[in-house]
């Protein structure tokens, strides 16, 4: 099975140059069943990665461009009426499928933003009063990009929560853009081939469950989400005034499970510590609120989380 | 003058008479000296006489401007008979410059019949109703004038006299004296750009000229009056006027002057000048303006001096390396290093990390110095 994972790593390559972090959080959140949100800059391949993705796993993939005036309906459907059967049917939007891309997501209001909270948690969807639920898997990937001030909207706090990994893109290295140059100007970009399948991705997944992880490491995970919530009583009274809320109980299973994946595309049958360590900042980035103090003072969470894990000692 | 311009009247001389058959009309243009001065003026007579009764006609007639010479018109008349159109034309022109030089027309012919005039005049405000004419340029020949040049030093041509009058010849330091001096006669209206010299041993104040003139066949009359001040605190001599002019009626050139006029100037004691009344002495000293400016100083010097404290102090505060270098060096063991390390984002850090867990948690191992040098390289 692990032969499928660097199978499916070789495909990506194929459309994507770099990014190998990117790539790897996407396929944590697969393996974990964990929706993911991409921050970065314009033109990182964000959409490319995801769309490379679809295709190397045979899924069933659909792209919504958030825009400010989509409404709700337009992405998990509606009930039309029937002049011939005067009858109302479900038209079901394009949250139906397995991978779906919400690009630019911050581009929607929080109105919108918000039709994805009941299906990305609860992975079902209610049109009038009918629920359906999804076929597995089911992964929402989203993109926003930092920079733009105007005409974008934050995300709220309880959607960021339901994203497992907020990951952040930055620019590849001179190597790398030198032969993207190289790729994007002649145009041989090789085409993503499928790799795996449903059945396959499935047993992943299973495969996962196996990953031994040691009661004091789970405990170091609970330590270090604490930290987050009071970290006064880990001597980290410099932190007690710039964040005004930790994080919720979801960071906990989703640091748990993304370490496991971690250690599991690592090749190890068990949980490390740097396990931990190496997923740490993109589970925990988007749901620690700064104060507005440490957002005058230009402090990022990461910095928060940086501390914290110097200080947590580790088992 | 007035002998001048009547014999000159008499002196006209047709100089072209062209009339343009087919055209439909005659035209007729005299001037009375052809061979003019510069600046003196000439006068214009042009005459258009329709012969083709059939049409009705009007004329579009100018003459077209140019740096060579200004012109005028100053009598117009205009028959209103539709079928016998008759216009006749005043001009008086200046040339500017000596030599030959060529006075330019411009003439449209403009045909129309009894119908299109009826229907024009239908309309009314609201209901404008336009005249459609079948319009045609005319190509005329210039009027060639060969302009003499002025005696050297001319600066005003025609029949001038100037006056003067100062207001007063005693008057207080500082205390203005209206001076005016007034250009009247009949030639070429020229503006003197300054009647003084631009070094004066007194305070001159000068406004723009006031100008009246009026045209006529007998030329450009003008008054242009040039109002001054002058003020001085002692006495001073104003200095003489000198006009250079030439009458080309007469061929005669004279000189306009203005002499010198001696103004007496009795001190002023300054003080008196000043206002008690309303500005009164003040009863002593006010060094609040010392206290102003110091207490700005003093505040500008400090926020400096903060400022530079601020920036002496952070940059005391830093350690000399890399923060992360320092955090390296001071960590006790494996344990503390990899839990710096991982602490840090990114896969900067990886081969060190992987060798810090198989050292830790399984049968390889490492120096801590060894580590500690390793993720210093990466560092960098």
């Amino acid at each position: 099975m692990k032969k499928k994972i660097t199978q499916l790593k070789n495909e990506l390559q194929k459309a994507v140059i770099g990014q190998e972090a990117m790539i790897e959080g996407l396929l944590i959140g697969l393996l974990c069943n964990g929706h993911i949100l991409i921050e970065g800059v314009p033109g990182l391949a964000k959409t490319t990665t995801v769309n490379a993705l679809s295709k190397a796993l045979g899924l069933d993939f659909k792209r919504i461009q958030f825009t400010p005036d989509l409404l709700p309906s337009d992405i998990i459907g509606a009930q039309i009426y029937d002049p011939q059967t005067h009858s109302f049917s479900i038209k079901k939007g394009p949250l139906f499928t397995n991978l779906l891309l919400a690009d630019e997501i911050n581009r929607a209001p929080s109105k919108v933003q918000s039709a994805l909270l009941e299906v990305m948690q609860e992975r079902q969807v209610t049109i009038a009063d009918e629920s359906f639920v999804l076929e597995r898997p089911f992964l929402v990937m989203a993109t926003q990009n930092p920079i733009e001030q105007e005409g974008v909207y934050a995300l709220p706090e309880a959607q960021l929560d339901r994203f497992m990994m907020k990951l952040i893109v930055t620019h590849n290295s001179e190597e790398e853009e030198l032969q993207i140059m190289r790729k994007g100007a002649t145009k041989s970009f090789a085409d993503v081939m499928q790799v795996m399948d449903k059945k396959s991705l499935f047993a992943l997944q299973e495969e996962l469950e196996a990953i031994h992880i040691d009661p004091e490491l789970e405990r170091y995970i609970i330590q270090l989400i604490s930290a987050t919530r009071e970290p006064a009583r880990f001597k980290l009274e410099t932190l007690q005034a710039d964040i005004m809320y930790g994080v919720s109980p979801r960071a906990s299973i989703d640091l748990y499970k993304a370490a496991r994946a971690k250690a599991y595309l690592r090749g190890n049958d068990f949980v490390t510590p740097a396990d931990i360590g190496m997923v740490v900042h993109d589970v925990l980035r988007h749901r620690i609120v700064l104060s507005y103090e440490a957002r005058a003072k230009g402090i990022k969470s990461d910095e928060v989380i940086t501390k914290i894990v110097e200080t947590v000692q580790i088992p | 003058m007035k002998n001048s311009l009547g014999s000159t009247l008499a002196y006209i001389i047709m100089l072209t008479l062209s009339l343009l058959h087919g055209e439909d009309f005659t035209f007729l243009r005299q001037v009375d000296t052809p061979d003019p001065y510069v600046k003196e003026g000439v006068l214009l007579f042009i005459d258009l006489n329709q012969t083709n009764p059939d049409i009705v006609l009007l004329f579009d007639f100018d003459l077209k401007a140019s740096s060579d010479y200004v012109f005028r018109r100053i009598d117009s008349k205009e028959s209103d008979s539709y079928h016998n159109a008759k216009v006749h034309y005043l001009y008086l022109i200046y040339p500017l410059k000596a030599g030959d030089i060529d006075i330019d027309f411009r003439l449209t012919k403009r045909v129309t019949n009894d119908e299109s005039v009826a229907y024009s005049f239908s309309g009314d405000r609201d209901n404008v109703k336009g005249l459609v004419t079948k319009d045609s340029n005319i190509t005329l020949p210039p009027l060639k004038l060969h302009v003499k040049p002025l005696p050297k030093g001319t600066t005003l041509v025609g029949d001038f006299t100037l006056t003067y009058a100062l207001q007063k010849k005693e008057a207080v330091a500082y205390e203005p004296i209206s001076f005016r001096v007034t250009l009247k006669g009949r030639g070429y209206p020229s503006l003197l750009a300054s009647l003084f010299p631009k070094k004066v041993p007194f305070t001159l104040f000068t406004e723009k000229p006031i100008v009246q003139k009026s045209h006529s066949k007998r030329g450009t009359f003008s008054t242009i009056v040039y109002p001054m001040a002058l003020s001085s605190d002692r006495n001073f001599t104003t200095l003489p006027i000198t006009i250079h002019a030439f009458d080309p009626k007469k061929e005669r050139a004279y000189t306009l002057k203005v002499p010198p006029e001696t103004i007496h100037i009795k001190p002023i004691d300054v003080n008196a000048l000043v206002d008690k009344v309303d500005t009164p002495p003040p009863l002593h000293t006010n060094w609040q303006w010392l206290g102003s400016v110091l207490g700005y100083l003093l505040a500008f010097v400090s926020g400096f001096a903060t400022a530079w404290f601020l920036k002496w102090h952070k940059r005391a505060a830093l350690p000399s390396g890399h923060p992360l270098e320092v955090k390296i060096d001071n960590a006790q063991d494996k344990k503390a290093l990899l839990q710096l390390l991982l602490a840090q984002q990114g896969p900067r850090f990886s081969t060190v990390i992987e060798k810090l867990e198989r050292d830790l948690y399984g049968k390889e191992r490492y120096t801590l110095t060894s580590l500690k040098k390793e993720a210093k390289e990466q560092l960098q």
